[in-house]
Order: structure tokens, then sequence, then C-alpha cells
């Protein structure tokens, strides 16, 4: 049983970049971790692959003690987020390095490397340089490389980011499909939401010092711990917007200050709402809860607001149109049959029961 | 530009050529016809610019002296002994000062190994000879030149290496260490390989330095040990100059850096412009 366990692991240089951070993956888990750029993603990785010493802290990997091992005793893979193939060994060469270094006898790694190409589908390109491949392919030599070592834990650190869309579609779904990954803890580092929504069994969200919320993709997307987590996730972003609650019970309004934006609070947030102290607060509404209505369009159960547009964008699959409602930029997903001009009255509809409150000050979801 | 301009730009850009190959091709071409001459044509106060009759046998008659030849195979013995010695010091402290400049000493320690080429050899010319004198291996030895050509050869190694191994990915490195390669099989899989035309122009700079000193060697050795350089010289007796002779042993001489310039050329462009050129 390979499960991978940290412990208040600490790491910091002239300030803490990883502070007390708990964490077991299963044996069989992939689990994401998800945060924006220079957050400490990646010097997580390095801690538990050896790269970096911990300050403070535990790591075991199938109940054994790794916290103090050097990398090369570790039984961790990890791919780097620049690939690090070396550049002057055939894409063959690149993939046996794990097995050389066990000195395999020459027939055993020759087979271990062509099942792992046929696999990953580069068994044409075992002959070539990395300077000769492309990025996609450069990326699958890297998976070949962890996948032959056959480690307990799998250390991805941005395997897909710097590929483009369609490649980095299809490896996602080779992700999905890689049984080598799915029977040992694989611990898989990105800073796109979608990749962590899509294949995390769970996820973890990272913030300054740690994870800030772990969870499955839907958990932590339907009921974001606080604004840090909601605005990670999603794309456009979360609108937020500072607020203020007035009134009382059933007549509880969300009125942000300055403007004449406002709307009434659902019931069922308001019994919640009504328990706290909360008058000042952060409203956020995701993106796809703001529809834009057509001409004489009614929307039971929403509230409707006017508004002008500011911005619309085109995107492809749908639109994405920024508009002015009472002083205050609302971004809304539209679908892509409509066309909008600058400053056209539009009305929009607001879903109100999927509205978030969060904390003016902390930032804490106030529903949870 | 007009065309006229341009093609004016070209000539002059040409001719300045010409005459830049001359000055610098003129000392080998007259070497090489000098090498070939009788010594009473090349005492002649009008100088012929080809040889009358052409004598090859001079090529032999510089060997006449036993010891001539074996002063070639003594400079050969030192530079590549100096070499050897330089690279490997000058390559662990490069990598040293690349990879973990703070506990190596950091940039001061660095600058001081640089500053020892900054003196004027010849200020320590006396103190170094009795220093060495009172060596175990003394002032007339293979050993004491190899080891003093490293003043001036390990800081250069030193300095080049350090700018090759920071330009070598430290990820690779890590990278190996996650094959599990210990530190020392991960230097040797993945770091020596991509600093080796950086290593071999270093090289070429070590020897061919090495191979042409005169002036600590006419001091130093001389007896036990020859270098070539002290040997050229001697074809100066106390009337006359055997102008012929000594052109011919320096053309010998010349042989060897610049069959191992050629012969590894394609390293030597390479490695010079490892660390200028980025990504």
């Amino acid at each position: 049983m390979a499960r991978l366990q940290i412990e208040g692991l600490c790491k910091g240089w002239d300030f803490p970049v990883i502070d007390r951070l708990d964490l077991t993956v299963e044996e069989g888990e992939f689990f994401i971790v998800v945060g924006p750029s220079g957050i400490g993603k990646t010097t997580l990785l390095r801690l538990i692959a050896g790269l970096e010493s911990a300050d403070a802290g535990r790591i075991t990997i199938g109940g054994q003690d790794i916290t103090t091992l050097p990398p090369y005793k570790r039984p961790v893979a990890m791919t780097f987020e620049s690939y690090a193939l070396y550049p002057h060994l055939s894409v063959f060469e690149n993939i046996a390095s794990p097995l050389r270094a066990r000195r395999l006898d020459k027939a055993a790694i020759r087979k271990a490397v062509t099942d792992v190409a046929k696999l990953l589908r580069i068994e044409t390109l075992l002959d070539r340089r990395p300077g000769e491949i492309s990025g996609g392919q450069k990326q699958r030599t890297a998976l070949g490389r962890t996948l032959v070592a056959e480690p307990q834990v799998f250390l991805l650190d941005e395997p897909i980011s710097h590929l483009d869309a369609k490649i980095r579609h299809e490896l996602r779904l080779q992700f999905h499909s890689l049984e080598e990954l799915r029977r040992v803890a694989t611990l898989y580092v990105t800073h796109d939401y979608a990749e962590a929504l899509s294949l995390g069994d769970r996820i973890g969200v990272m913030g300054h010092g740690g994870l800030v919320q772990i969870g499955t993709a839907r958990d932590v997307f339907m009921r974001p711990r606080s604004l840090f987590v909601a605005q990670h996730l999603g794309q456009p972003a979360i609108n937020a917007v500072a607020a203020r609650l007035t009134g009382e019970g059933a007549a509880l309004q969300a009125h942000a200050g300055n403007t004449s934006f406002g709307f009434p609070v659902v019931a069922a947030h308001a019994a919640v709402l009504a328990r706290g102290d909360c008058g000042q607060v952060t409203v956020g509404i995701r993106p796809q809860h703001v529809r834009v209505l057509h001409n004489g369009e009614d929307a039971p159960g929403h509230h409707v607001i006017d508004a002008h547009v500011e911005i619309y964008e085109a995107l492809g699959a749908n639109g994405v149109l920024v508009a002015d409602a009472g002083g205050v930029n609302l971004t809304a997903l539209t679908s892509l049959e409509r066309d909008f001009a600058h400053r056209q009255p539009v009305r929009l509809a607001l879903q109100t029961d999927s509205v978030f409150y969060f904390h003016a000050d902390s930032g804490d979801n106030l529903l949870l | 530009m007009s065309e006229q301009t341009a093609r004016l730009i070209r000539t002059l850009l040409l001719i300045f050529l010409g005459l830049w190959l001359i000055l610098t091709l003129f000392p080998l071409y007259w070497q090489f016809i000098t090498a070939f001459k009788s010594a009473a044509e090349t005492n002649r106060t009008i100088p012929s610019f080809w040889p009358e009759v052409w004598h090859f046998e001079n090529l032999v008659s510089v060997f006449a002296e036993p010891t001539n030849f074996s002063a070639l195979v003594d400079s050969f013995i030192i530079a590549t002994g100096n070499t050897i010695a330089s690279l490997v010091l000058g390559s662990l402290a490069g990598y040293a000062f690349a990879r973990f400049p703070r506990q190596a000493g950091g940039e001061n320690l660095a600058f001081w190994i640089l500053s020892n080429r900054m003196f004027p050899p010849v200020a320590v010319l006396v103190p170094m000879f009795f220093l060495f004198d009172a060596m175990p291996w003394g002032t007339d030895s293979y050993l004491s030149l190899i080891i003093l050509y490293l003043v001036f050869n390990m800081p250069l190694a030193t300095w080049l290496m350090m700018v090759f191994f920071r330009d070598a990915p430290r990820e690779l490195e890590e990278a190996a260490y996650l094959d599990g390669y210990t530190p020392l099989r991960a230097f040797v899989k993945v770091t020596l390989p991509l600093v080796l035309p950086g290593m071999i122009s270093v090289a070429m700079l070590c020897w061919i330095f090495a191979w042409n000193e005169y002036l600590f060697a006419n001091l130093f050795v001389g007896t036990q040990v020859r270098t070539f350089t002290i040997v050229i010289p001697t074809f100066t007796h106390g009337s006359q100059t055997l102008w012929n002779l000594q052109m011919a042993f320096s053309m010998i001489a010349m042989l060897p850096p610049v069959a191992l310039f050629i012969l590894l050329r394609r390293y030597m462009v390479r490695g010079l412009s490892l660390g200028v050129v980025k990504g």
C-alpha cells in the first residue's frame, strides 16, 4: 500500500512558501494541485521529489519516511514543466534513462522502452533527438521516462500547459486512460482550472502557504470555501461585487454602495446569512448565472436588472458580455447567435439562488 | 543607399581585408620560405622572397642536436599535463561556483582566482624561482612547469567552465537524480556531455598557452627538461644566427597546435559561442 502522506510540511526562503501543509494521496488516486503562478505548487513537488529539503514536517510513502532521503533513493518519478529531456540523447535513451540507472540488461530495457513508447504512440520517434520532435512529443517522451520507472508516486508539473489547445485536449484524454497513472498515487500540478476539474479524483486549491481547499472537483467548484477559490476556478472569472446586506428576514437585500445595483437575497440564503454579523459582504456571481434576456422575455425565479453593454467578445463556443448594471460591471455568458453593440441596453437575469456571499475581509464563504 | 555607394563600400572592405590578410599572413610566409633557404641566402642585405634552392634538408638538420627533438616531446608533456590539471581543477571549481555559489565562497573568491591572471608575471619571476627551488620537485622538472602554468591556466579554465556550467540547465541534473542517478553519475551522464564542447575549447586555450610559454621556461628548466621555446634561441651563436634552422624548427613546432585546432575546430567554435546565444 503506497500512499503518499505529508504532515506539517514547511518550506520557506526569505518568506514562508509552504506553511504546515498536510495532505494524503491514496494509492491509485489522481490528485490535482491547482493555484495561481508562483504560489509554491512546484516547490511542493520538489519537496516530495527531494530536490528541496523541507524546513519541517514529514513526508512518507507507503509508511516509509523519506523526508531526508536524497532524490535518487526516493520511489518517485517527476516530469518537469520544461520537460528536462537530455538534449544529447535520443528519445529511446531518454526514456531508458531510469532503467540504465538501475543497470538493467539490454533486452529488458529495449522491451520496457518500446512498450511505453507504443502506449504513448511515439514508437516511431525513438531514434530522434529531443530537438527534432514537437512539444507534444517531448511531453510524451518526458511522460514515458517517468512511466518506465514504475515509481510509487508520480509527480507531474504542469505537464500540458505549454502545448497548443488541440494537443492539450488530446493529452488530457490520454491522462484519463493511462492505467499506469491510475494504479499509483499521482500528484498533478496545474494552474489551469479546466485541467483540474477534468482530471482530478480530488483537487486541492493552493493559496498562500498551503492548500486552501481540498475536495472533489464538483464539490470545490460548487461550494468554494473562499473568494480566492471561487475566483480561481472558472473562466471567465466569477463576478465579485462589494455589497451591503440591508433589511431583515425575507426582505434581505444585497446592495452595492454608491450604485443602483442590488437584488433580493433568496430565503434559503437569508436564513443562513442572518445568523452571522455580515453587513458588508462580497457577492460572487458566476458568469453562467447571469443570463442576457431576449426582448420581452420573462425570467421567473430570477432577478432582472437593466444594463448597458460595455464589451462583447465572441469566443467560438459562446460569447462573453461585460455590461454596466447600474454602476457595477457584470460579466455574462451568452449564446453565439446574438450580437451586441457598445452601449446597447440589455436586460440581465440573475440566478440569485446560485449567488455566493463571502466575508468582506477574510473572503470566507458565509453560506458554508 | 544607392547601388554605387554599396559597391564602393564593398570594394573598400575587400581592399581592407586584403591588406589585413597580407599583414597577418606575411610572417608565416616569411617563416616558410626562410626555413628552406641556405644560411648564406638568409643573410643577404637584399632579401630574396623565394628560395633560390630549396634546402629541404634544413628540416632534418635541426635535429642534429638529438635533444632538440626531445624538447618538442618535453613541451608536449608539459602542455598536456598542465591542460589536464587545469581542466580537472577548473571544472571542479567552475562547477562549484556555478551550482553552489554561496557555499563555494561566492563572487569574491571567484574574482580572486581570476585576479591571479592580472599581475605582470615577470614581477614574480624571481620569487617564484626560489619558491619552486625549495619544493621537492625543484625547478628543472616537468612538474615544476606543469604546476607553475596552473597560475595562468586554472583561473581561465575556472571562469570559462563556470559560464558553461551555468548555461547547462540544472533541471537536467535534477531529472537525472529522479531517474535514480547519484550526483556523480548524473554529472557524468548529463552535465559533462553538455559542457564538452566548451571544455574542448578551454583545453585548446590552455594547451596553446603552455606550449608557447617562454619566459618562465627559460628561467626554470634547461638541463633535465627543455621546452622547444628555449631551444629556438640556441640557433643563435655568438657571431651568427642560423635563421633558416630557427625558422625550420619553429615551423615544426607550429604543426601540433595547428593540427589540434583543425581537428577540434568544430567544437572550438561551438564552445566559444555557447555562452553567447541563449535559449
